[in-house]
């Protein structure tokens, strides 16, 4: 591609764990998209509107629809069974609309973790929190995840018992996976907007507990 | 997609390793759990295969997919995990033969 | 923790990065730009099911065949983005040659722009 233009000034080695574009880069990645955006409007491909339309739509989701089930499910016995069961049926029970073909809800315990991963690229559950954290897609986290997971939760300040038992799911097809933290320990106090602010992304992603 | 009613090969606790197909191009099945004996979890249902995927082709057929399970020691056994520690990744049926739980492990 | 890619009979992708030795995780969070959604976006509504012109998987067989050295050059969505032209040039949806002029015709309208701030 002639005018495509990747070279890059700075340095990468092997080991660089995150590559980001520098000022020149992204203003390059903005040429280079909204020529083709022009070239596929042109070939009557897609329209200008839909195109902002869909980025609307991949705004909207986030921590805030993945806090919502979690609140449910520590407070809904039923529907936590449920969740469990079918994820993708009873995220879209409580009007949340899921894109993927499943979500598997994994859940942890006082004697279990479970942690995220996807080696292959960066699977995520997007319909549900929208775009992953830069370190989701890191070669760092995507690399060691799966071979150190208790080194790599030591990392992120969480440093599990040797005795409790650790699930590593590396998401690599056609699955997605939202971690069911553990509920604080007593709900009685606490209304459902403290709830849903107990969790947080790292929680449903399993790197915190 | 995800058709559960149909016959499918594995039930959850079945022993099963994954083969080293010879492949290239765009697979989903990483390197690390080739050759590793796992046990299935679950069977998730039927989906379009990725390799077909990739070259565009739509039309099937829909291959089943399983949720399987593999102790870390058996995974890395340098990295000396506790017992309890397993990775879950998802494979395709045409990745997997059976097997049982005694080959290579203890 | 060296990297084991020997087998003759399995080529491995650099992609397929799962146990490979790396450094600490860069804890650092990154802004969503424009230009990554917008890559996004255009790559959703190609792989939808009314225009089923760009799949996930075609994408991803897209920056699995850049050659080890581009991919690890180019950031996440840059990837995608390229990825996704490669295959649409391939598919013979777009040319080359018409998205090279739109690209020259959009980065004219950004020379000039900056030419403007620069008293």
């Amino acid at each position: 591609m002639s005018s495509r233009n990747h070279k890059h000034d700075h340095f990468h080695d092997d080991h660089e764990s995150l590559i980001v574009e520098d000022d020149a880069g992204n203003l390059e990645g903005q040429i280079i998209i909204d020529a083709l955006q022009d070239v596929l409007i042109a070939r009557g491909l897609l329209t200008a509107p839909e195109v902002l339309k869909e980025i609307e739509k991949l705004e909207s989701p986030g921590v805030h629809l993945g806090a919502k089930i979690v609140a449910r499910a520590w407070t809904d016995f039923d529907y936590k069974a449920k969740l469990l069961e079918n994820g993708k049926q009873a995220i879209g029970d409580i009007g949340i609309t899921v894109g993927e073909a499943q979500i598997i809800v994994v859940e942890n315990t006082p004697k279990k973790h479970n942690l995220i991963t996807c080696t292959l690229c960066s699977c995520y559950p997007r319909s549900i929190l929208g775009q992953p954290p830069s370190w989701y897609i890191s070669k760092a986290y995507r690399a060691r995840a799966v071979r150190e997971p208790r080194q790599v939760l030591a990392e992120f300040g969480t440093v599990l018992p040797d005795d409790m038992e650790l699930i590593v799911h590396d998401s690599n097809a056609d699955m997605r996976y939202l971690v069911l933290p553990e509920p604080p320990e007593s709900l009685l106090d606490i209304n459902e907007t403290e709830m849903e602010s107990l969790v947080t992304r790292d929680r449903l992603i399993g790197v915190m507990r | 997609m995800g058709i559960a009613a149909r016959d499918h090969r594995f039930q959850p606790g079945d022993w099963v390793k994954v083969r080293h197909l010879r492949k290239s191009g765009h697979v989903r099945i990483p390197f690390y759990v080739r050759g590793k004996r796992g046990e299935i979890v679950n069977f998730c249902g039927s989906y379009l295969n990725p390799e077909d995927l990739a070259v565009g082709n739509t039309a099937g057929p829909a291959i089943d997919l399983y949720r399987v399970k593999f102790a870390q020691r058996d995974l890395w056994p340098a990295e000396g995990a506790p017992e309890h520690d397993y990775l879950v990744i998802e494979i395709y049926d045409h990745w997997l033969s059976s097997t049982d739980s005694s080959g290579g492990r203890q | 923790m060296t990297r084991n890619n020997t087998s003759k009979t399995c080529p491995r992708g650099y992609h397929d990065i799962g146990g490979d030795a790396a450094g600490a995780i860069p804890r650092t969070e990154l802004a969503w730009l424009h230009w990554e959604k917008q890559t996004e976006a255009i790559r959703n509504l190609l792989g939808d099911g009314t225009r089923r012109i760009v799949s996930l998987d075609e994408m991803r067989r897209g920056f699995e065949n850049f050659g080890a050295e581009k991919y690890k050059a180019l950031s996440f969505y840059r990837r995608r983005l390229d990825a996704m032209i490669d295959v649409l040039i391939e598919k013979r949806v777009i040319t080359c040659e018409e998205l090279d002029a739109a690209i020259s015709e959009k980065r004219a309208v950004w020379l000039k722009a900056a030419d403007q701030e620069t008293p």
